[in-house]
């Protein structure tokens, strides 16, 4: 067992659990949504982001794509968040909240990528 | 073409982004720890009531607290949980940023990081190079002389060296042109192919270290990886030079052996030997002074090892008389072995005031000097030959009336230009020897009258269509005299500033040909003169009306309408109206 790849399985998976967690539910009630959720998969998917620096594979430069979309697309949905709480006049509407959710359903996708790249190695290693 | 070093660089990157994971990650995870905390800690609004941070103020605050900006505390007054915490952060989140700084500070200092950088820098610049560049593989003295000889062409070198101070001062030499420069093992064919190897412009390869095995390892990479280019190797061991053969068709310079050739040229025919040395030294060089031959009698050299065993055959292929002796037997050293001396005689018996000539080989220049000082003191008459070893001594040996100086690297750089500045130059310099002494006087006249003191350009021209279009017709006519295309286009009555040295036809070359040369088309011809000579003759293969003002004295309107009122036809000139500016 190589401690290194149960820590990269462990954060890739993290991140795309909490990132799950946020997600679920109506996309346009606030009350769905918990704000410590976004928190933790924002800093969850950032870490795994720097975990996937220096690979030099073809698989490797892969994981760190998907990484990097679902950074842009968590970090969007938590400006759009802030924006709607302390910049905007009506404050969070069902609108901020769905286009804030939706915007972390992207990040979902590109996390469950990262996690079939996963699978795929480990299957791959398994056959040799 | 190998690759190896190039991934490797990339790979030297790829383990900087590693290191800097644990940094990294140390540092997202103070940061989100501290704002989660400031979130969590109950605070309270300005009238008292409870309240708590959000994110976006949790994270404003963190940023400027760990940054050491310190604007205060914000939306409100913190209270005492929060400031509890906060002074917790701080020195977490001040840690966490001097170790990632620190990290990445340390990584940008790191050898290996700034060389793989160097190295990404220098193939970029490599592979950037559309121009045709050689390839210097050793960039000691004779790559210095070799490089700024190429340079002064207009040619672009790319260099290769193991010594890092080497390739620093590439940046203090004053080349017209940038340089790219490489520290690495020239053994290595992944920074050969790094340096150009494999690059469509890459014209020839150099090997000029100093290691002969060195030189043997960049011959065979050339010629395994690049069998059509030209390699030059130095070496002053036959065995190498025969290894270097083995693979393709390498022209191999052996100093020691090109010396004895050089001697005997010198001793024979000393207007010859300078006007080789001449040609062979560059743009800009003055002609070095023309040695006297020595009258008839023994030679005495002084010396061991293969430079003297070299030397002393091509002595006496020339049929001198050639005694071997070791420095002992002039210097007159209190601690001499009588048995050491070469002649069989004792130190005494070498008599040098009988003697004509006499070298002194040693490879320490202290000795060399003086044994020239002692030879010189027992007979001032001598021919005085001397080997120089390191560049440093330079002063000294030209304060000593020398006959014939060695220094390998400069005999090495000469030879190296000659067979590569144009490919006539060498072919003139193979036949010259042939001509004799006095011919080569009357070369070396006609060039300083026409050119003055200092060489200014060698070239060459190929009269061949594109080329030379506008004497295309004049040189079918059979009467095309090369006295009358070296004329001055604005005043053809004077000479152009410039000397043919060979006329090369197919395969039959004619040296220094008069002005009645008959010359023909597809003719190339190797030029030595002004650079203003230069340009002049390029009109006038270029320009119809300039040819035709220069070859027959006709003025010939230019544009199209003139031509028609004047009803011009080309028509090729056979009559000179005046005669040639430098007959012979």
């Amino acid at each position: 067992m190589n401690l290194e790849k149960v820590v990269f399985g462990f954060f890739v998976l993290l991140a795309a659990t909490l990132n799950f967690g946020f997600f679920i539910g109506d996309i346009d009630d606030p009350a769905l949504h918990n704000v410590y959720e976004l928190f933790g998969a924002v800093v969850v998917s950032l870490i795994a982001t720097v975990l996937k620096f220096g690979d030099r594979t073809q698989l490797g430069a892969v994981h760190l794509a998907t990484s990097l979309v679902a950074d842009l697309q968590l970090l969007a949905a938590a400006l759009v968040w802030g924006y709607a709480e302390y910049v905007s006049s009506q404050g969070v509407t069902p609108g901020s909240m769905a286009s804030v959710v939706s915007l972390s359903g992207g990040a979902l996708l590109a996390n469950l990528v990262s996690v079939v790249l996963l699978m795929v190695e480990t299957v791959s290693f398994q056959r040799r | 073409m190998p690759h190896a070093s190039a991934t490797q660089a990339s790979e030297t990157i790829f383990l900087v982004l590693r290191r800097m994971r644990t940094p990294l990650i140390v540092l997202i995870v103070i940061f989100a720890v501290s704002v989660l905390g400031l979130k969590l800690i109950p605070g309270q609004d300005a009238q008292g009531q409870p309240s708590r941070m959000g994110f976006f103020d949790a994270f404003y605050v963190m940023s400027y607290t760990a940054s050491t900006i310190g604007f205060g505390e914000i939306p409100f007054p913190f209270t005492y949980g929060q400031r509890m915490w906060v002074t917790v952060a701080i020195y977490l989140t001040v840690i966490g940023w001097a170790y990632a700084i620190g990290s990445l500070l340390a990584l940008l200092q790191d050898r290996a990081f700034r060389q793989a950088v160097a190295l990404q820098r220098f193939r970029r610049r490599v592979a950037r190079l559309r121009e045709p560049f050689l390839l210097i593989a050793g960039y000691g003295r004779t790559g210095q002389l070799l490089g700024h000889a190429f340079d002064g062409l207009g040619r672009r070198i790319v260099v290769i060296d193991r010594s890092d101070d080497r390739i620093d001062d590439l940046e203090l030499d004053s080349y017209r042109v940038d340089v790219p420069g490489l520290v690495g093992d020239v053994r290595d064919p992944g920074h050969l192919g790094i340096a150009g190897l494999g690059h469509p412009s890459c014209e020839a390869v150099l090997a000029l270290t100093d290691d002969d095995e060195a030189n043997l390892a960049v011959t065979m990479t050339a010629a395994l990886l690049r069998p059509d280019l030209p390699v030059v190797a130095r070496t002053t061991s036959p065995a190498i030079a025969r290894q270097m053969r083995a693979f393709g068709t390498p022209s191999v310079v052996n100093p020691f052996d090109a010396f004895g050739d050089h001697l005997r040229l010198a001793l024979h025919a000393p207007a010859s030997y300078q006007l080789m040395v001449w040609l062979q030294s560059g743009p800009g060089a003055e002609p070095p002074p023309r040695g006297q031959p020595p009258r008839a009698g023994r030679w005495v050299v002084c010396g061991g090892g293969r430079f003297i065993r070299e030397l002393a055959r091509d002595l006496n292929a020339e049929g001198l008389d050639v005694a071997v002796v070791k420095p002992a037997a002039v210097a007159g050293t209190p601690d001499r072995d009588p048995s050491s001396t070469g002649d069989g005689s004792d130190p005494d018996r070498v008599d040098l005031r009988q003697a004509a000539g006499f070298v002194a080989g040693t490879d320490s220049d202290t000795t060399n000097l003086s044994l020239v000082a002692a030879a010189l003191q027992a007979n001032p008459d001598l021919f005085v030959a001397a080997r120089q070893n390191r560049p440093a001594s330079s002063p000294l040996f030209a304060m000593m009336a020398i006959d014939a100086l060695l220094v390998p690297p400069e005999l090495v750089a000469r030879e190296v230009y000659a067979q590569l500045s144009t490919p006539l130059l060498r072919r003139f310099l193979r036949e010259m020897p042939a001509r004799g002494d006095r011919w080569a006087a009357g070369v070396i006249d006609q060039l300083t009258t026409l050119c003055g003191h200092h060489l200014q350009d060698l070239w060459k021209v190929r009269l061949s269509g594109r080329e030379a279009p506008a004497v295309q017709a004049w040189l079918a006519s059979g009467q095309a005299r090369l006295g009358d295309l070296m004329r001055e286009p604005v005043n053809r009555d004077e000479p152009l500033p410039a000397v043919p040295l060979l006329v090369l036809r197919g395969e039959d070359c004619s040296l220094a040909p008069d002005a009645d040369f008959l010359l023909a088309v597809d003719d190339e011809i190797l030029l030595a003169g002004r650079p203003t000579a230069r340009r002049s003759l390029e009109a006038t293969l270029l320009f119809e009306t300039v040819t035709e003002y220069v070859v027959s004295g006709r003025r010939v309107p230019s544009s199209w309408i003139w031509r028609r009122l004047s009803r011009y036809e080309a028509r090729p000139a056979t009559d000179p109206t005046s005669p040639a500016p430098h007959d012979q």
